[in-house]
């Protein structure tokens, strides 16, 4: 076993101790949090509840680990769904720091520089968290400030838009199809808008479908 | 002591920031040993620093933007538990619907302080954590075999009679087109949320954002600078989110 496949071995045996202590932890609080407030969970209104939204929540945390754990690697992977905020922030801060030094998915670069990335992203929002938390008394009429709302309510918008431009250049002909699509489809059935997040499934798939069929059509090309 | 009060007392900033601190113990932990293996496998160090200061610009204004979730959470749930949620694991559209079907569940009617009960808030504070666990058990339990089995690729084999497909290459492709599906869907209910709410303001952010993104590469690409990499992600999200305060005005 060489260095880096120790490092590995290690990485996933830290990971799985420490992503049980905090699931551990995060379902004891409400419990801990009860017995200072004198109540216990309501459980027969919290399965309710759970058939009710639950059931998406657990599709979605199945797809997302199925599609994200290959581009975070096992370190990346183990801090990224500890730590949340995915798909605003650590997928797209990992792919941004992969292409900032052009390491390769699934080589042990792209392992060490997605471990770095999600571990200072998570870093620098837990301290701006905490700093928040610590100003927010004095801050709070300014954040809440109506006029701001429109800034905070298109975080999103704004980040999907920036790596729209960055990533709609490297495969032009796979993106027009897929926006045209995924627009079309937006359109047609706007009951789909409220989840998009199950969306980027179908989008996903032909985005990939039709990137291997050019992919196929170049190779054959080069070939002949 | 009125709830609100309880909720946000000195016992529940304990046991929060608690549990908040033990994550960042753990990002710490990971950050040390991955700079460690990096040197060791013989990364540049002026890489990972480049990585480390990228990601700490990208990470300032969604950080920000998940603050506001604590706040608007903090009306109903006090500071303390929409911190920890939003500092670990959640991401502020799970835990606000989440939160809200739990309030409906429990029959305080909605996210609102002026119904909230004890049971109820444990009741909510419950399920916001079950119901967002999926992938932590996910990859404590399957990560190491999955991952292994991503990084163990089968052995091309060399039969020049078949002229099989090389897929050689195909990863990096198929994970932009990943990329590009995933934006592709959000930026179509934009333009699907134009005709079914008449709100073109996402729309409007994300295209001002893809511009100032354009000019920041062609910037690049034409001066040859290549440090504007680490600002122009969240510099193009300032721009375009700072237009949004202009344009909100006019809807």
């Amino acid at each position: 076993m060489n260095d880096y496949e120790k490092y590995l071995a290690s990485t996933h045996r830290l990971g799985r101790i420490f992503t049980t202590a905090v699931l551990i932890l995060l379902l004891a609080a409400p419990f801990v949090i009860g017995g200072y407030l004198g109540a216990m969970p309501n459980l027969p209104a919290a399965m309710k509840a759970f058939l009710g939204v639950g059931l998406v929540y657990l599709i979605s945390g199945i797809v997302e680990y199925l599609i994200y754990v290959p581009m975070l690697g096992a370190g990346g992977s183990y801090l990224a769904f500890i730590t949340g905020n995915l798909i605003n922030m650590k997928i797209p801060c990992a792919i941004n720091a992969r292409d900032i030094v052009g390491v390769k998915s699934g080589t042990p670069e792209n392992e060490i520089i997605a471990t770095l990335s999600i571990a200072t992203s998570s870093l620098v929002t837990i301290l701006v968290l905490a700093a928040g938390v610590i100003l927010m008394i004095p801050l709070q009429p300014v954040l809440q400030s109506p006029t701001l709302q429109p800034a905070f309510e298109n975080v999103v918008p704004a980040l999907f838009g920036a790596m729209a431009c960055k990533y709609y250049r490297m495969n032009r002909p796979v993106a027009l199809v897929t926006l045209a699509f995924m627009t079309l489809l937006f359109i047609l059935v706007p009951g789909l808008i409220g989840s998009t997040s199950m969306m980027v499934i179908p989008s996903g798939a032909l985005a990939i479908g039709l990137a291997f069929l050019l992919f196929r059509r170049q190779k054959k090309g080069g070939v002949q | 002591m009125n709830l609100l009060s309880q909720l946000n007392s000195p016992f529940l900033y304990l046991v929060c920031g608690g549990i908040i601190v033990f994550v960042a113990v753990i990002c710490l932990v990971f950050a040390v040993r991955a700079y460690k293996a990096g040197k060791a496998l013989g990364i540049d160090v002026g890489k990972m620093k480049r990585v480390i200061t990228a990601s700490a610009t990208f990470a300032v204004l969604p950080s920000v933007g998940i603050l506001l979730g604590v706040i608007a959470l903090s009306g109903s749930l006090g500071t303390p538990w929409p911190w920890l949620r939003l500092s670990v694991i959640g991401a502020l559209h799970y835990e606000t619907q989440v939160a809200e079907a739990a309030a409906e569940a429990v029959g305080v009617g909605g996210l609102s302080i002026a119904g909230m009960t004890p049971e109820a808030f444990v009741t909510i504070a419950l399920l916001m954590s079950f119901c967002i666990m999926w992938g932590m058990v996910l990859v404590i339990f399957h990560g190491k075999a999955y991952t292994r089995r991503l990084n163990s690729a089968p052995a091309p084999k060399k039969d020049a009679k078949k002229k099989k497909l090389d897929l050689s290459g195909f990863g990096d492709v198929a994970m932009t087109a990943m990329f590009i599906g995933l934006v592709s869907a959000y930026i179509g209910s934009y333009i699907g949320t134009i005709k079914a709410e008449g709100n073109w303001l996402p729309l409007a952010v994300a295209a001002i954002s893809a511009v100032v993104m354009y000019l920041c590469l062609l910037f690049k690409e034409k001066k040859h600078a290549d440090w504007i990499d680490s600002f122009s992600v969240a510099g193009s999200m300032l721009i375009a989110m700072t237009c949004a305060v202009f344009l909100g005005q006019l809807m």
